[in-house]
């Protein structure tokens, strides 16, 4: 048990290494580099640099450097907990990110939340009442999340909700409470902005979560405890929820680890199109304009966060699920 | 050459299957005996047709891939040809009856754009009516790219240049909508067939490899799946795509975009391969095989591939709209497909503003296939899966 | 006789025409049916009268024929004015009732004792306004400076009338132009004081000079605008409040440079932002804390490190950029009190701004700027629509013109369109210096090939499918009303289709075989003649859109082309290794063709599409990159380098013979222009004032602010 779990800790490490190498290497893959970035928007505004300017800055943000020494000394900055700065932003990465990472937390919760209380009903109705014309209509509606292109469906109701409900477009806050302090009027204000994020993102996690929670119960529903509990004469409500869909349940605490960085990284293109202050957009414009600090911390930090999530899950399930642990050898 | 006669009586069994099918299901008098000499192929197509949308959702898909090969005669108008005078015109009502008697007509249109608003307008002139016809002439193209013809399933019948069929209405430049959607079709449907077979192709590999021999190779490939699912797809996407030579033509951005895609979704269907083979080595008839001193290779295809591959199947089906999707969502970050080459990502993203929802709504017809067979390749899924499952009710 | 007073009795000839036309045009104007279709907002400088009875023509004209698209739309151009008379100069001044509640608390000093003893005065465009409100807009992010550099651009040393036109005092209240054009001096307001309220004096320009400009770590290279055909020219004090520039050759252009949108004279805010160091002076008390001079090298260093930057070098960029760091001392209208590099930009007035209208009321009125962060282009235009914003001018999709005459009401707001003065906002760059592919190249370099290309183009049907009918088709030379201009005739020069006059022109340069689908053959006997078109995607125009419908439209001259949309960045370093054989960019600012030459010819090594390689060998004099063979191409460049040293009215004569060259030979081949499409579809809610109808849309406007926007209020 303890040289399982330092062994899944070791490769857990070992993978997050890797992870950085990819991250790293995904960021350098594009030509140029950011000073080719600035160049080009210098030019839109109408101002320029020199050669020789160029070259200078390069010297002085250390992309002239080969990317073997460039990884190197990132990595030498983040072990130390410096993130640094973000050429694009002209501040520190810990700062851009930390002001949107609580944000992007809420977001991704009440979708997760949404997709939960829509999909366990829908996928326990479908089991119970397999092949029904329910059955049918509860997952078709509920696949109609995975099947609208989710940018799309971002743009049509934001577009619809401010067209016929007069609500603000975009974002999670009205422009005043923007850069307002916390109080419980912004708070107000992030609860009547919610709904529209939460209702595309949650959409787009549902189909998945039906699918399991189908399975699951079907198979439970199959085995023999589930006809002694008829025999006994239970109500069919208590049969099937007093243990079958709690036994369904099991394999989502296993889940719950890695759903974070699941919905932010699924979250990315939403955010942009509905402009959520969220970490996606700036993960976007910060890969399309090489802001190597910026991006790289940001996809690291999500790679992170699912490595985690996966060890925390396959802790937690050796917890709950007793047949696993027999497993391991 | 005994191998070779059971897959013919597979074929043939599997044809029987097929065309007798509801012969069977309905002489259902000896249900127990059938059940009993039933291959698994057998069970399995009983039980998928219990999935009635899963049936429903073939036969269309079966339609899409049939509009993916004759996309051009199914168009009238060629899909890249832009005209200002017919820009943003919506969707042409057709008049069925013309003085009583069925013909099917369009009226002509005269287009200009209102001073006050910006908008084009388009006055239909009841006076000129334009025949629709069958099988009618239009642009030429070659046939299944070798005969060349100018026949369309629909067309104009002696129309002026200046005029055309706009089913679902044409875009900003004058191009229809219909035509494009045709074309998109064929790009993205085949997209997807060509990135799932790369998929699965490296996920019948690897989680083969990664099931079958285990220890060092497996460790190995569940952690390269592991790195790879930790990355958000969207930056691994964006570095590949970039990666791309920007030299290259459309047809070989396609290509390299499909492979990106599938680069990365490969690691689900190896999941299910790798979970499958660990689960059937500890299997009695692989164990007999064995014993029996059935060579390796035989002992996969010959005995264990045929017992998951429904599953297999099922996985891929269910990749599929996955593909279709990330094609989608790699034109709207700009990095996928571009005009002028034409697929749904396209089409979707020329939809994607503020104007289209506003003053041409009909651009979003673009997302209506796409919801439609990613819902139908869903359910097939579904079915499949429910189907293959040889515990299955 | 000084230059400048020669200049100036001309410049009055010029102005009062100008006021003539728009007389003219207002006169129009009252028929309901027959808005001027174009006003005249500058005439060419030789012909006063008879350019009056042209306007009158032409206004004759626009009578009888149908209205233009967006006519409607388009007003008259107007804008406040500065103020020169001493005369007019208020006794007494008035401040911003927030302002003289902090003089009450004794938290600041009177107004009188904040203003320079010679404030900038303002004859606000309609009414003197109210102080008061928050100006609300939208930005699209840190990159987005511009946004608000414009706005902020009264820091210039000198700027132009709201037309364009005639050069103004601006930050100096006076110049002068030696006779032999060696030394402009400036004059500079007495008591003019910084944000802080530290004195801004003759020494801040000094230490940008040379602690800035000929640092050589925050400076690598001297810069074009402070040499003279390669040779430096230097900036002295003469004393506390004034100047002097002083050259080795005649540089009568310097005086424009100092009221262009330039290195030297872009102002402050504008070219100390966004990692810039120009603008010809800057805060030296509060900035050399940061300096290595100063601080001393190891210090300057550790306080970089301490915040996190890698050098002193890349901390002192960040400390001069205005919009990055609130304890900048500015001379802006507004001053930032919360950062661009966050989710709302916000600025806030400027207790010590030098300006004041004309009744003494210190500018500006408005109490604030709000910029929100829109993360993408669709969330700000929908924002505008919604009429979130008052005013909008950046950003404004012109594809969604008819989204915004539809939501007007709803959102309270009116569309106003400011047409642009440059020839074509999608411009076809076609390398001179590309080299891949020779037969490609050779053909890109010949004359006749380029003017096939051009009439192969129906620029009608691009200007109705992405202009919405409102830009004017035309190869890529600037409006004919601009002095610079050859004459209208020149405009269209190429520029009409006719695909038969293409198609014998390749026939007879020897591009005659061609394939079973008419494509013309190379002559190399490698296929079909294949041109690359380059994109970039999410400028202010759909570029590709338009290159997809010129591929059309080629077709039909048997020129086979691929259209590529590329990541902006990638597309610039194509160009600048001449990589690319033809790119899509805009040409605006070409109007002003010596303030901003680089999208009209290649003398600018910064940026060049049409080939680097003659930038370089333009700018090192001959030592660097390739010499054109093209005899044209070389006489143009001839010219464009002997203009600095001409006075004004020969160089307006070399720019009229420069566009000759390129209307014949079209290095650059428009399509479109002249459109509202860049910056030009204005949103203005209904309840400010001072909005003038049209406003002056060019490089070198600044727009917005050409109308002086701290002299808009909130009537409501």
């Amino acid at each position: 048990m303890l040289t399982y779990f330092a062994r899944r800790l070791l490769l857990a490490v070992l993978t997050t290494f890797f992870i950085s190498i990819l991250s790293f290497a995904i960021i350098q893959l594009p030509p140029g580099d950011y000073i080719d970035t600035y160049i080009a928007q210098l030019s839109s505004s109408g101002s320029a640099i020199s050669r020789e300017e160029a070259e200078a800055l390069r010297v002085q943000y250390g992309l002239d450097q080969p990317a073997p020494v460039q990884y190197l000394l990132w990595m030498n900055k983040i072990v130390r907990g410096d993130f640094g700065i973000s050429l694009e932003w002209q501040r520190p990465v810990s700062e851009v990110i930390g002001e949107r990472l609580w944000l992007t937390i809420i977001v991704s919760f009440a979708a997760v939340m949404f997709t939960w209380m829509v999909a366990l009903p829908i996928g326990i109705f479908s089991a119970v009442k397999q092949y029904s014309f329910g059955d049918y209509l509860a997952t078709f509606i509920g696949f109609i999340g995975i099947a609208i292109p989710n940018f799309m469906l971002g743009l049509i109701l934001m577009y619809v909700g401010f067209k016929y409900f007069n609500m603000n477009v975009g974002g999670l806050f009205s422009a005043e409470y923007q850069s307002a302090p916390w109080s419980a009027a912004k708070i107000g204000d992030l609860m009547a902005h919610l709904p529209l994020p939460t209702l595309v993102l949650g959409f787009a996690g549902m189909a998945q979560l039906i699918r399991i929670m189908r399975a699951n119960l079907l198979d439970e529903l199959r085995k023999p405890y589930v006809v002694t509990a008829r025999a006994k004469g239970l109500s069919e409500m208590q049969v099937i929820l007093k243990y079958p869909v709690r036994a369904a349940l099991n394999p989502f605490a296993s889940t719950v680890g890695y759903l974070l960085p699941y919905v932010v990284s699924g979250s990315i293109i939403v955010s942009l199109v509905l402009g959520l202050p969220t970490v996606g957009p700036v993960l976007l414009k910060a890969l399309i304009a090489q802001d190597m600090f910026l991006a790289g911390t940001i996809i690291l930090l999500l790679g992170l966060l699912t490595v985690i999530g996966t060890l925390v899950s396959d802790v937690l399930l050796m917890w709950i699920e007793p047949r696993i642990r027999f497993q391991i050898r | 050459m005994k191998n070779k006669i059971n897959s013919v009586n597979l074929l043939i069994l599997s044809f029987y299957i097929m065309t007798t099918a509801t012969e069977i299901a309905a002489t259902t008098s000896a249900p127990e005996q059938k059940v009993a000499v039933a291959t698994q192929w057998q069970l399995m197509w009983w039980r998928f047709r219990k999935h009635r949308l899963g049936v429903i959702s073939a036969i269309l898909i079966i339609l899409y891939y049939l509009a993916v090969v004759f996309a051009e005669f199914l168009s009238y108008g060629e899909p890249t040809e832009s005209e200002a005078q017919r820009s943003l015109i919506a969707p042409q009502p057709i008049h069925w009856l013309d003085n009583g008697t069925l013909s099917p007509h369009v009226y002509a249109l005269v287009g200009k754009r209102d001073p006050a608003t910006f908008k084009r307008v388009y006055q239909p002139d009841p006076e000129r009516k334009i025949p629709v016809r069958v099988f009618a002439k239009g642009y030429e193209y070659k046939f299944l790219g070798v005969f060349p013809t100018d026949v369309h399933l629909l067309g104009l019948e002696g129309a002026p240049p200046e005029e055309g069929l706009y089913l679902l209405g044409t875009d900003q430049q004058g191009r229809d909508l219909w035509s494009r959607l045709m074309f998109g079709t064929r790009t993205s449907l085949t997209i997807g067939l060509i990135g799932v077979s790369f998929s699965l192709f490296l996920g019948v590999l690897l989680g083969g490899i990664s099931g079958l021999y285990g220890g060092w190779l497996d460790t190995l490939i569940q952690r390269l799946i592991e790195i790879l699912r930790s990355i958000p797809t969207i930056p691994l996407w964006m570095g590949l795509a970039a990666a791309v030579p920007n030299d290259w033509s459309v047809l070989q951005v396609y290509f390299a975009i499909t492979i990106i895609i599938s680069l990365i979704g490969w690691t689900e269907l190896a999941r299910v391969v790798r979970g499958r083979f660990l689960a059937l080595r500890e299997e009695d008839f692989v164990l007999a095989a064995e014993l029996a001193g059935a060579s390796q290779l035989r002992i996969i295809f010959r005995h264990m591939v045929p017992s998951f591959l429904s599953h297999i199947i099922a996985a891929t089906t269910l990749a599929l709209p996955a593909m279709i999707i990330s094609e989608t969502a790699l034109s709207f970050l700009g990095l996928g497909l571009r005009p002028p080459a034409i697929s749904w990502g396209v089409l979707l993203q020329d939809a994607q503003n503020v104007q289209s929802l506003a003053i041409s709504p009909w651009l979003l017809a673009a997302a209506v296939p796409v919801v439609i067979i990613i819902l139908a390749f869903n359910f097939l899924g579904d079915g499949l899966r429910d189907a293959a499952d040889p515990y299955g009710i | 006789m000084s230059r400048k007073s020669h200049m100036t009795r001309r410049k009055f000839l010029q102005y009062s025409a100008i006021t003539g036309t728009g007389l003219i045009a207002v006169a129009c104007g009252a028929q309901p049916t027959s808005p001027p279709s174009t006003p005249t907002p500058v005439l060419p400088p030789q012909a006063t009268g008879a350019a009056t009875a042209a306007a009158t023509a032409a206004a004759t004209k626009a009578a009888t024929s149908p209205p233009a698209p967006g006519a409607n739309l388009i007003g008259t151009l107007e804008g406040p004015t500065v103020l020169t008379d001493p005369a007019k100069i208020p006794s007494s001044f008035k401040e911003a009732p927030a302002l003289a509640q902090l003089v009450k608390d004794g938290k600041l000093p009177a107004v009188k004792d904040r203003l320079p003893s010679e404030p900038m005065v303002v004859q606000p465009l309609k009414e003197v306004g109210k102080y008061g409100g928050t100006w609300r807009r939208g930005f699209t992010g840190p990159a987005d400076a511009e946004n608000v550099n414009r706005i902020l651009s009264a820091d210039k040393p000198l700027f132009w009338d709201f037309a364009g036109n005639k050069i103004m005092p601006s930050l100096a209240r006076d110049w002068k132009v030696s006779d032999d054009g060696k030394t402009t001096t400036l004059f500079l307001r007495k008591g003019v004081k910084w944000s802080d309220g530290k004195p801004f004096t003759a020494d801040d320009w000094v230490f940008w000079y040379e602690d800035i400009y000929l640092n050589k770590d925050i400076t690598p290279t001297p810069h074009p605008d402070m040499t003279i055909n390669g040779k430096p020219g230097v900036l002295k004090k003469v004393d506390d409040f004034t100047v002097a520039f002083e050259f080795p050759e005649a540089n009568y252009l310097f005086e424009d440079l100092l009221a262009g949108s330039t290195f030297i004279g872009g102002g402050q805010s504008t070219r100390q932002s966004t990692g810039n160091a120009g603008g010809g002076y800057a805060p030296a008390q509060y900035l050399k804390q940061f300096h290595a001079k100063y601080a001393g090298a190891e210090q300057a260093d550790k306080q970089a490190k301490d915040a996190k930057f890698d050098s002193w070098v890349t901390y002192f960029k960040n400390r001069i950029d205005y919009g990055l760091n609130p304890d900048l001392p500015t001379l802006g209208a507004w001053h930032t009190t919360q950062a661009r590099n966050t989710s709302t930009f916000v600025l806030e007035r400027n207790p010590y701004y030098w300006v004041v209208d004309s009744d003494g009321n210190q500018l500006p009125y408005m109490d604030k700027l709000q910029l929100t962060l829109a993360e993408n282009l669709e969330v700000l235009n929908l924002r505008a629509i919604g009429g979130e914003y008052d005013w909008q001018e950046r950003h404004t999709d012109m594809q969604k013109l008819p989204v915004f005459i539809e939501n007007q009401q709803k959102g309270n707001y009116t569309v106003r369109l400011d047409p642009a003065l440059n020839g074509s906002d999608a411009t076809l760059h076609v390398s001179q210096t590309y080299s891949a592919d020779a037969e490609i190249a050779k053909w890109l370099r010949t004359k006749e090939f380029r003017q096939a290309l051009s009439m192969g183009i129906n620029r009608d049907q691009l200007n109705e499918t992405f202009w919405l009918g409102t830009g004017k088709p035309g190869n890529c030379l600037p409006d004919p009303s601009t002095p610079f201009s050859p004459g209208a005739e020149w405009n269209d020069k190429y520029a009409k289709y006719d695909a038969n006059a293409a198609n014998a022109l390749l026939d007879k340069i020897g591009l005659n075989k061609k394939d079973g689908d008419g494509f013309r053959q190379r002559t190399d006997g490698k296929g079909k003649l294949s041109l690359d078109l380059i994109t970039v995607g999410g400028q202010f125009v759909p570029f590709t859109k338009h290159a997809e419908m010129i591929r059309e439209q080629w077709r039909k001259i048997g020129i086979d082309a691929n259209v590529k949309e590329l990541e902006r960045s990638l597309a610039f370093q194509r160009s600048k290794n001449n990589e690319n054989q033809i790119m899509f960019w805009a040409n605006d600012g070409s109007e002003f063709l010596f303030l901003f030459p680089r999208h009209a010819l290649p003398v600018d090594p910064a940026e060049c599409h049409m080939g680097q390689a003659i930038a370089d060998w333009y700018a090192s004099g001959g030592s660097q990159g390739m010499e054109p063979k093209d005899a044209d191409l070389r006489k143009a460049l001839d010219l464009f380098r002997s203009a600095s040293g001409k006075k004004r009215d020969e160089r307006v004569k070399i720019a009229q013979d420069i566009w000759k060259l390129i209307a014949e030979n079209l290095w650059t081949i428009g399509t479109v222009g002249r459109s509202p499409a860049f910056m030009g579809v204005r949103i203005v809610k209904n309840n400010m004032g001072n909005v003038p109808s049209r406003q002056l849309n060019a490089q070198h406007g600044r727009t917005p602010h050409a109308s002086l926007v701290e002299s808009v209020f909130f009537k409501s």
